[in-house]
C-alpha cells in the first residue's frame, strides 16, 4: 500500500458520534411535539396578533406620559426600585453563602451541602416565592423586593462561587510570606481580585432582575406587571402598547448602561 | 497571461494606491514585487483576482477583461487563481486535510456543501497535494498543533488542490524563521518550474527575492519604478525603490548570513 | 470628565519628580448608591420592622410544604413532562433559528450596514421582552396550553443565543474567510467553512446554557396558562395545599438538577 492509501484509511471516525447525537436530539424534538396538538391552533389567532400589533403602534399616550400613581412612568420607577433593592439584598446575602459553597475555602462536605441548598433556592419558581412572601409583607412592592432578593441569591451565589474557585492563591502566598494576618490577606489579597468580578456579576443580575420585576405584578407584588395583566385581560391593547413601550425602553436603557459599566470593569 | 493597461486604483478616502500601471506577465513567470509597506504591492496583487477593483484602466487575464465579470463568473475566475497569505489563513480548529478539501467546495452539490462530506476522489486529490509539499503524515493533525512553516505548507497544498494557473502570494514568508522560509521558497520554485504555474509574490526580503524570482517589480508610491530580470537589480535601484531608506551594504551581509 | 470636577492630586517626590494621582471615585459611587437605595426604599415601602416581625410566616409555609405529598406524584408527571417538552422544543427551535438571525446581524458577513444594524436592533428588542409577557401574548394568539409556552421560549432563546452568537461571529478571525472568498466561494459558503467551525463550540455551549435556564422559566409559564406545571402550582397554592406544592418543588428540583448535570457535562466537553 502506498503511503497515500494508508493515510486514506487512517481517517478518524468522528462521524458516528456526531450522527448519534444528532439522532438523539431529533428524537427528543419529535417527542416534545407531543405536548400539544397542532390541530388545536385557532386561525383567529392571527387576527388577534394583528390587533395586538396595532395596539402597540398606537399606544395610549395619556397612560404613557402622565405622572400619577396609575401611570406608566411611576410604575416603571417602582419596578426599577424593586429591582435595585432586590439585587442589593440578594448581592449582600449571596456573598457568605458563596464562600460556604466554594470547595477551595471550606471542607468538601460543607461545600456540597451549601450547593444543594443553593440549588433548592434557585429552582423554586419566583412566583411561588412571591405568593409566599405576600403572606409576610402583604401585597405590594415590598414583597417584590424580597422575591427578587431571594431569587437573586441563587443565581448570584452560583456565579460568585465560579469566581472564587478561580482565585489566584499565589497572591495570598506572597502576602503570608511578608507576615500578613488572615484578615489582611482577605482584605488586600482576595478582595481586590473579587470585587471587579462580583460587581460585574451584580450588574448583570440587575439587568435580568429588571425583567423579572416587571412581571411580579402578576401576583400583586408591585411594579408594572399588574396593570399589564389587567389591560391584556380587558383587551385594551392600546394600554398594553403603552406599557410595553415604556417597559422596553427602560430595559433597553438599563442594558446599555449596564454593558458599558461591565466593559469598564473588565478593561479597567 | 496577465496584462495591466494604464491601471489605477484610488480608494474612497482619496489615497491613490496604484498609478498608471502598465504590465504584462506571461504564463510561468516567477515575479517578485518589492517595495515599502503601503507602496501598493498588496493592492496590485489583490487586483489580479479582483479582491480589489481598479478605478481606471483595464486588467486582462488571458484576454478576459475581468472588470466585466459578474457574480458567478468572478467566482469561477477565482478558482483558477490561488492565494497564499502571510498569516496562512487556515481554519485552525480543524484538521489539515479538511483545510485542503475546502478548495473543492465550489464544485460540490448543495447537500454536500451543507454537510461537509467530500467524495473519495477529492480526498485522494487532497492527500496528493499534501504529499507534494511533504506533509502527508500530518493529514489528520489539527492545524493549531503545527509549526508556522508546516502551516504555510498546508496553505500551499490547499492552493495546489485548486490546480490553479496563477498563484498570488502576499508576504508568504514574513512570519517564518530563515530556515523554514527557504524551504517554503524552494516549494514555490518547484511548483513554478514543474507545473508552469505563474507565481507573483510580494516580499520584503530582497535578497531572497533576488535569489528565487526571475523577474523583479519595484513599486514605489503606486508606480512601477523597476521592471526587469533580477540580475539587473543594482543597489542604487534598490535605494530608489525604498526611497533612500535602503542600506545596500547591510542587505548583502544579511544574505551572507542566510547562506 | 470627573477629572475636571475633581482635579487630580499632585504628589511630589523628594527627588523632584511629581506624579498625578487621580482622585478616588469611591466616595462618589458611595453617595450615588446611598441615594439610589433611599429612593428605592421610598418607592417600595421597604420596612425592616415588618420584615423582622413577620418573617416567621415564611417559615410556617415552608414547614407546611414538608413533608411533601408523595401520593400526588402520579398526577405530577404529565404536566412536568409537558414543561420539559416545552423548554426542549422551544430551545431547539430557538437555537436553530438563532443561526440565520445572527448571521444577518453580523456586520462582517452581511455586506450592507443597515441590514446588520436592523438585525441587531431586532435581536435586542426581542431580548428585552420578559418571557412571561411574550407567553401571555402568545396565549392570546395560540390559545391556552403548551404551544403558547413553547412559542415564548423559542422567541427568548432566539434572541439570547442570537445576540451572543452574533458577537462571536463578529469577533471571529476573518483570515480564513478571505482565503475562501479568494478561491471562489460565495460569502455564505465561506461563512460555513471558515467562520462556522470557529463559533460552533460557543454556539452549542450557549444553547445548552439557555436550555438549562428555560426549564426553570417553563415551570412558571403555566401560571399564565401557557402550559406545564405552573398551572398546577397555581391551583395548589390557591387551595393552600402546601404539601402538594412541596411535592411539585421537589420534583422540579430533581428534574432541573438532572438536566443541569447532563448539560454541564456536555458544555465542559465542548471547551
Amino acid at each position: 500500500m502506498t503511503p497515500l492509501e494508508k493515510q486514506l484509511l487512517a481517517a478518524p471516525r468522528r462521524h458516528r458520534y456526531i450522527l448519534t447525537v444528532a439522532a438523539i436530539v431529533l428524537l427528543l424534538a419529535i417527542w416534545s411535539f407531543t405536548a400539544f396538538d397542532l390541530k388545536d391552533i385557532d386561525p383567529s389567532g392571527l387576527t388577534i396578533a394583528w390587533t395586538i400589533f396595532q395596539g402597540i403602534i398606537r399606544p395610549d399616550t395619556g397612560l404613557l406620559l402622565g405622572f400619577s400613581e396609575q401611570n406608566v412612568g411611576y410604575l416603571l420607577l417602582e419596578t426599577l426600585a424593586i429591582a435595585f433593592l432586590g439585587t442589593l439584598v440578594g448581592a449582600v446575602l449571596a456573598v457568605p453563602l458563596a464562600f460556604l459553597a466554594a470547595s477551595n475555602i471550606v471542607p468538601k462536605p460543607v461545600a456540597w451541602l451549601t450547593r444543594l441548598a443553593l440549588i433548592v433556592i434557585r429552582t423554586v419558581p419566583a412566583l411561588v416565592y412571591g405568593l409566599m412572601l405576600i403572606r409576610v409583607t402583604g401585597p405590594g412592592p415590598f414583597a417584590g423586593v424580597l422575591t427578587i432578593g431571594l431569587t437573586s441569591i441563587g443565581m448570584l451565589a452560583k456565579l460568585y462561587v465560579d469566581a472564587i474557585e478561580e482565585l489566584d492563591t499565589r497572591v495570598l502566598e506572597s502576602m503570608t510570606s511578608i507576615g500578613c494576618s488572615t484578615l489582611e490577606n482577605i482584605r488586600y489579597g482576595i478582595v481586590p481580585q473579587l470585587s471587579a468580578v462580583f460587581l460585574s456579576i451584580i450588574i448583570y443580575r440587575f439587568d435580568m432582575n429588571m425583567r423579572e420585576a416587571s412581571i411580579l405584578g402578576l401576583v400583586a407584588a408591585g411594579g408594572i406587571g399588574a396593570p399589564l395583566i389587567f389591560a391584556m385581560r380587558s383587551y385594551k391593547w392600546e394600554q398594553v402598547g403603552a406599557i410595553l413601550i415604556g417597559m422596553v425602553i427602560l430595559i433597553l436603557l438599563i442594558e446599555i448602561v449596564s454593558s458599558k459599566l461591565r466593559m469598564k470593569l473588565i478593561r479597567g | 497571461m496577465i496584462q495591466f493597461i494604464q491601471a489605477s486604483k484610488t480608494y474612497a478616502g482619496g489615497t491613490t494606491a496604484l498609478r498608471n500601471v502598465n504590465l504584462t506577465i506571461k504564463q510561468g513567470e516567477f515575479v517578485a514585487v518589492i517595495g515599502l509597506s503601503g507602496a501598493g504591492k498588496s493592492t496590485l496583487i489583490r487586483c489580479i483576482n479582483r479582491m480589489h477593483e481598479l478605478t481606471e484602466g483595464k486588467l486582462l487575464v488571458d484576454n478576459i477583461d475581468i472588470a466585466k465579470l459578474k457574480g458567478k463568473q468572478i467566482r469561477q475566475f477565482r478558482r483558477r487563481i490561488g492565494m497564499i497569505f502571510q498569516s496562512f489563513n487556515l481554519v485552525t480548529r480543524t484538521t489539515v486535510i479538511n483545510n485542503v478539501l475546502v478548495s473543492f467546495v465550489p464544485e460540490l452539490p448543495m447537500w454536500r456543501k451543507l454537510t461537509g462530506m467530500f467524495t473519495r476522489e477529492q480526498k485522494i486529490k487532497a492527500l496528493e497535494a499534501l504529499d507534494k509539499v511533504g506533509i502527508l503524515d500530518k493529514a489528520y493533525t489539527r492545524v493549531d498543533q503545527l509549526s508556522g512553516g508546516q502551516q504555510q505548507r498546508v496553505a500551499l497544498a490547499r492552493t495546489l488542490a485548486q490546480q490553479p494557473d496563477i498563484i498570488l502570494a502576499d508576504e508568504p514568508i514574513a512570519s517564518l524563521d530563515p530556515v523554514t522560509a527557504r524551504a517554503v521558497m524552494d516549494d514555490f520554485r518547484n511548483i513554478n518550474k514543474q507545473m508552469n504555474i505563474s507565481v507573483i509574490m510580494n516580499i520584503h526580503h530582497v535578497d531572497i527575492a533576488l535569489e528565487y524570482a526571475d523577474r523583479i517589480l519595484g513599486v514605489r508610491k503606486g508606480e512601477i519604478v523597476f521592471d526587469g530580470p533580477s540580475s539587473q537589480v543594482t543597489a542604487e535601484m534598490l535605494r530608489h525603490i525604498y526611497g533612500g531608506e535602503w542600506e545596500a551594504e547591510s542587505s548583502w551581509e544579511a544574505s551572507a548570513a542566510y547562506a | 470628565m470627573l477629572d475636571r470636577l475633581f482635579p487630580p492630586k499632585r504628589i511630589a517626590l523628594p527627588n523632584g519628580k511629581a506624579v498625578m494621582e487621580k482622585r478616588s471615585r469611591i466616595p462618589l459611587i458611595g453617595a450615588g448608591l446611598a441615594l439610589c437605595t433611599s429612593a428605592s426604599v421610598y418607592f417600595t415601602d421597604f420596612r425592616l420592622q415588618t420584615l423582622i416581625g413577620r418573617i416567621d410566616q415564611f417559615w410556617v409555609i415552608v414547614s407546611d410544604m414538608l413533608p411533601p405529598d408523595w401520593s400526588s406524584l402520579g398526577q405530577l408527571w404529565p404536566p412536568l413532562l409537558d414543561t420539559v417538552k416545552m423548554s426542549l422544543l422551544g430551545s431547539i427551535a430557538g437555537a436553530l433559528l438563532a443561526l440565520p438571525a445572527a448571521v444577518m446581524a453580523a456586520s462582517n458577513i452581511v455586506r450592507s450596514k443597515p441590514v446588520a444594524a436592523a438585525g441587531k436592533a431586532a435581536l435586542s428588542l426581542l431580548r428585552t421582552l420578559p418571557t412571561l409577557v411574550t407567553a401571555l401574548i402568545a396565549t392570546f394568539v395560540f390559545g391556552l396550553g403548551p404551544l403558547a409556552g413553547t412559542a415564548a421560549i423559542m422567541l427568548f432563546t432566539l434572541s439570547y443565543v442570537g445576540k451572543l452568537l452574533c458577537e462571536q461571529i463578529e469577533n471571529a478571525d476573518m483570515g480564513p474567510f478571505e482565503a475562501m472568498e479568494s478561491l471562489g466561494m460565495t460569502r455564505m459558503q465561506a461563512f460555513r467553512f471558515a467562520v462556522l467551525p470557529q463559533v460552533l463550540p460557543g454556539y452549542i455551549s450557549t444553547s445548552l446554557f439557555c436550555f438549562e435556564g428555560n426549564v426553570r422559566y417553563a415551570a412558571i409559564l403555566g401560571y399564565v396558562g401557557a402550559g406545564g406545571i405552573g398551572l398546577l402550582i397555581n391551583e395548589n397554592l390557591a387551595w393552600r395545599d402546601y404539601p402538594r406544592v412541596g411535592m411539585i418543588i421537589v420534583a422540579l428540583i430533581v428534574t432541573v438538577y438532572l438536566i443541569e448535570t447532563v448539560s454541564e457535562h456536555f458544555r465542559k466537553k465542548l471547551i
